[in-house]
């Protein structure tokens, strides 16, 4: 782990090497991550980032000023998906103006831009838009509504004739701007109950527009963390050990120091930095720096390269068949239903470690003057940005200021802080202010991985041939102990002693280990089909590479697992495969509703092009239901992907086109993954480096989406990761069907 | 010292000949749409027009476009002059997180220059040299069209401005 001091202690664990994380941080977490609610009106001890004296600013979120200009301070990232227009969108309908004459603004870290369901300000989860969907609102709407009441009072009218339209008030068909009022407003108690509008009265949301961030980023003038410039800055490269988690022994930066443009090489938690004039400078440095490691025991020791020899699956194989395990879910009779099963289906599948290799590599840039650190990131966590910037400067938290930037994606990459701390640290330790760069290579081998999982389903059928008893096991790395190792040197109390944490952590660990499970390791396995009895395992195998979340986490591999199983029971039984998960889904409407649509759309079971076959998935993540059929041929073990249909039912879409986006967005991503993606390990050191080896989905490979939006009147759900888990199953099952081949492993090979 | 035409500008860098084309542009003339992706000519996030061509210029040495005619994504236009092809990204939506864009804008650029009319293998094979991770490619396929169909109709212009910025004018960086 790049940043951590965590230890990394051999366990032996069942016959099965575990790593020892440390795990105090859950308790610490949990503390600090009580849930609180969107706050309304300002908090009162905490000073608003947008202090503007003579505005009208009824919360951080939002400012109205007398010269009319409105100020949404953004609380989420914009990384792609969306939540810069959406939520603006979503402000702009109940204020009652244009979106676009909005003015938006990355908000700084402040107590009030917390993430209500997380207590931090963190983008992730799909959740922005339906977390904010109703406080934004209430404040848009309580916002205007003061505004009226201002004009009615200042224009001597009753209030029901003081109406507006984009941003004025309309009075004798005269428009006078919201700024007018501003005044007046401020001097008025801030209302708490204004009406929200009916949906037959949106004008912005549910009809297309344009993106908000379309223009500066197609002119090549959106700020990405990469493009921070200014008088003074220097660049930086670091040299981290080739096996994460491994230290500096020594360096040897002869070679070094008089090459072009070089101004200082410095050690720090994780490697060996050059600091220089210009990056190329910097990154060409590194070239001649020699470095001596310590290497982290485990995952030196850990090969994974999908072959006979491979003993990284066999790892996972040997904790998939042990008895150890936690059980994560039970219904029913559970495990012990299998036995009255007239027919027991079984099968095992496998998805590789992978990496997020978002188009932006990291980077961060660090100012730090005497005692105070400013910095520049694309980050979709600002706050733990902060406080670990504070801790790496080693200065107080409170002399930490974050400028955030759209982020080059995020795909839950950036939510680690990692290359912050380098750039703090790198900072503190050369007196430089610095702009830390990846180059490619850092950032594909020193990711926080999708991790690696193994999974064996046991299914029983009753005698009408349905899904009787659902056990599913799956081994792997969890997520939540390296999310937490991440943060928690920064969380921590600092008068904690760091020996207490180590140990409190060593006993926090073991218990991870063998009882708590985090959700996100079996999330999706298990919960979508009608099944009386049901059972959910997981048991931990992790060799110390570190890992993340990934674009809809859990469900990235969950979804593929559970949807080819499906199949498989399904032909099994020579059932059709829609008709087959319809029996399944009688309480689950939604889901059932998708994938009735999605084969009227697609024509399943009607004539496709010669050689031509579909595959079929339905999964429902972060509250949003998906089905997607592949229409697919294989010639000569070549696969094709002609067409993509995708139905989605994710509420009301705020806005439809970028819905639409997000959809096609997963698929692309989803099927990078599913035909491409495996991060492969010799030795413990990542064997991919850059796009030649761990190659993206390009347009040539990228097949025709149609997206369905099923029309709703509930509120908003999830949109930027739900798109994705279906794909990989809709493609296998796509084979299967073309080829009589069925497919258990990512990514999907034909050969071999 | 190295010279070379720039968004219509000549300009004098003093930069090592071997630096990559695309880290003089970024660090020393200081203009930022083009963008770092893989520094292998692999993504397409630095392509800039040189000569026309959609090049990949973290690979490329400075030395290696002395006397030549380079445009970055600022040449071909601005947030007050768009290009045909900027008009239909933005109507499109086509951006997500944006930053492969520029470079996708400088291929459909060098594409629509040479092929007016192009089918979508032909924007296929255009396009394939530029990844994008939030797969805007169905949006870039319908914009590309739109564009062509513009420009067709001759409402339409490939570049809308010969910019570069005046601070850094004639004089050596």
């Amino acid at each position: 782990m790049t940043t951590s001091k965590a230890k990394n202690t051999t366990v032996k664990f069942n016959g099965i090497q575990t790593s020892r994380r440390s795990f105090i941080k859950n308790i610490s977490l949990a503390g600090a991550g009580l849930v609180v609610g969107l706050p309304l009106t300002a908090c009162v001890n905490a000073s608003l980032p947008n202090n503007n004296k003579s505005a009208l600013t009824p919360n951080a979120l939002l400012q109205i000023t007398n010269d009319n200009i409105i100020n949404f301070y953004l609380p989420r990232s914009e990384m792609g998906q969306g939540t810069y227009t959406g939520l603006t969108t979503i402000v702009a309908e109940e204020l009652d103006v244009h979106p676009s004459k909005i003015n938006v603004l990355n908000a700084p870290v402040h107590d009030d831009y917390k993430n209500i369901e997380y207590g931090f300000q963190v983008t992730g989860g799909s959740n922005s838009i339906r977390t904010h969907f109703v406080p934004l609102r209430h404040l848009a709407a309580n916002a205007r509504l003061v505004i009226r009441q201002a004009a009615a009072q200042q224009l001597n009218l009753s209030l029901a004739d003081v109406q507006t339209d984009n941003g004025n008030i309309i009075v004798n068909r005269k428009s006078l701007p919201y700024g007018e009022f501003v005044d007046r407003a401020k001097q008025l108690d801030f209302p708490e109950q204004a009406a929200l509008k009916d949906k037959s009265q949106f004008k912005y949301m549910g009809k297309k527009s344009p993106r908000l961030d379309g223009l500066s980023k197609s002119t090549g003038t959106a700020q990405f963390g990469i493009d921070v410039d200014f008088e003074g800055l220097h660049r930086a490269a670091l040299k981290r050990c080739p096996v994460l988690g491994g230290k500096v022994k020594s360096f040897d930066d002869s070679a070094v120091k008089s090459m072009p443009g070089v101004k200082s090489v410095v050690e720090i938690h994780n490697g060996v930095a050059v600091i220089a004039d210009y990056y190329y400078q910097a990154k060409n440095a590194l070239v001649n720096l020699k470095v001596e490691w310590d290497l982290p025991e485990i995952l030196a020791a850990f090969n994974s390269d999908s072959t006979a020899s491979d003993n990284g699956k066999a790892l996972f194989k040997t904790a998939l068949d042990s008895d150890e395990s936690s059980n994560a879910y039970e219904q029913g009779g559970g495990f012990g239903a299998l036995k009255n099963a007239e027919k027991v289906i079984e099968a095992e599948y496998w998805a590789p470690y992978l990496a997020h290799a978002t188009m932006e590599p990291m980077n961060c840039t660090a100012k730090l003057t005497g005692e105070h650190l400013e910095l520049w990131v694309g980050s979709q966590a600002p706050d733990l940005a902060k406080l670990t910037g504070a801790y790496y400067a080693d200065i107080p938290k409170d002399n930490v200021t974050v400028n955030s930037t759209f982020l080059g994606g995020g795909f839950g990459r950036r939510t680690s802080s990692d290359f912050v701390a380098e750039a703090a640290a790198i900072a503190k330790a050369s007196g430089f202010s610095v702009q830390l760069v990846w180059s490619r290579e850092d950032d594909m081998k020193n990711d926080f991985y999708r991790p690696a999982s193994m999974v064996k389903f046991s299914v029983g059928l009753n005698n009408e041939g349905l899904i009787d008893s659902w056990v599913v096991k799956r081994a792997g790395p969890q997520i939540m102990p390296y999310t937490l190792d991440d943060v928690v040197d920064s969380i921590m109390p600092g008068f904690l002693p760091k020996g207490l944490v180590d140990g409190l952590s060593k006993v926090g660990y073991s218990l991870y280990s063998s009882l708590l499970v985090d959700h996100a390791s079996v999330e999706g396995l298990y919960e979508d089909y009608d099944v009386p009895h049901k059972s959910s395992d997981h048991v931990t195998v992790d060799p110390g590479l570190p890992v993340g979340p990934w674009r809809s986490v859990g469900h990235s591999y969950s979804g593929f697992f559970k949807e080819s199983m499906m199949d498989e029971i399904a032909s099994l039984k020579n059932q059709d495969a829609v008709e087959f998960r319809l029996k399944h889904l009688k309480n689950n409407p939604k889901l059932a509703n998708t994938l009735s649509v999605a084969a009227e759309k697609a024509g399943w079971n009607k004539p496709l092009p010669s050689g031509h076959f579909h595959g079929v998935a339905s999964h429902k993540s972060f509250s949003s239901f998906v089905t997607q059929i592949a229409e697919v041929s294989v010639t000569n073990n070549q696969l094709h992907i002609h067409n993509v249909v995708c139905v989605v039912d994710c509420g009301l879409a705020v806005n439809p086109d970028i819905v639409k986006a997000q959809m096609e967005s997963g698929i692309i991503y989803g099927l990078s993954a599913a035909l491409h993606g495996e991060i492969t390990l010799k030795q413990g050191e990542v064997q991919q480096s850059n796009f030649h080896d761990y190659p993206a989905l390009r347009i040539n490979e990228s097949p025709n989406i149609e997206v369905v939006i099923i029309e709703s009147d509930d509120a908003p759900t999830g949109v930027g990761e739900p798109g994705l888990p279906p794909i990989a199953a809709a493609v296998a099952n796509g084979i299967f069907a073309a080829t009589g081949k069925r497919l258990r492993s990512l990514p999907l090979k034909l050969r071999g | 010292m190295i010279s070379f035409v720039l968004n219509d500008q000549t300009v004098q860098v003093s930069a090592a000949p071997d630096t990559p084309l695309l880290w003089v542009i970024r660090d020393h003339l200081k203009l930022k749409g083009s963008k770092f992706g893989c520094g292998m000519g692999l993504c397409g996030a630095c392509s800039m027009l040189v000569d026309g061509e959609s090049t990949r210029t973290c690979v490329l040495p400075l030395a290696a476009v002395a006397g030549r005619n380079v445009t970055t994504i600022e040449g071909i236009g601005n947030p007050d002059m768009l290009s045909t092809l900027q008009s239909a990204w933005v109507e499109n939506s086509v951006p997500q997180c944006g930053y492969c864009q520029s470079g996708q804008l400088v291929s459909a650029t060098a594409l629509l220059s040479k092929n007016s009319n192009p089918s979508d293998e032909e924007i296929d094979n255009a396009m394939s040299g530029n990844i994008c991770r939030c797969g805007t490619y169905p949006k870039i396929k319908n914009a590309i069209k739109q564009a062509a169909m513009d420009l067709k109709n001759g409402d339409g212009r490939l570049q809308a401005v010969a910019y570069f910025d005046p601070a850094t004018l004639n004089s050596e960086v």
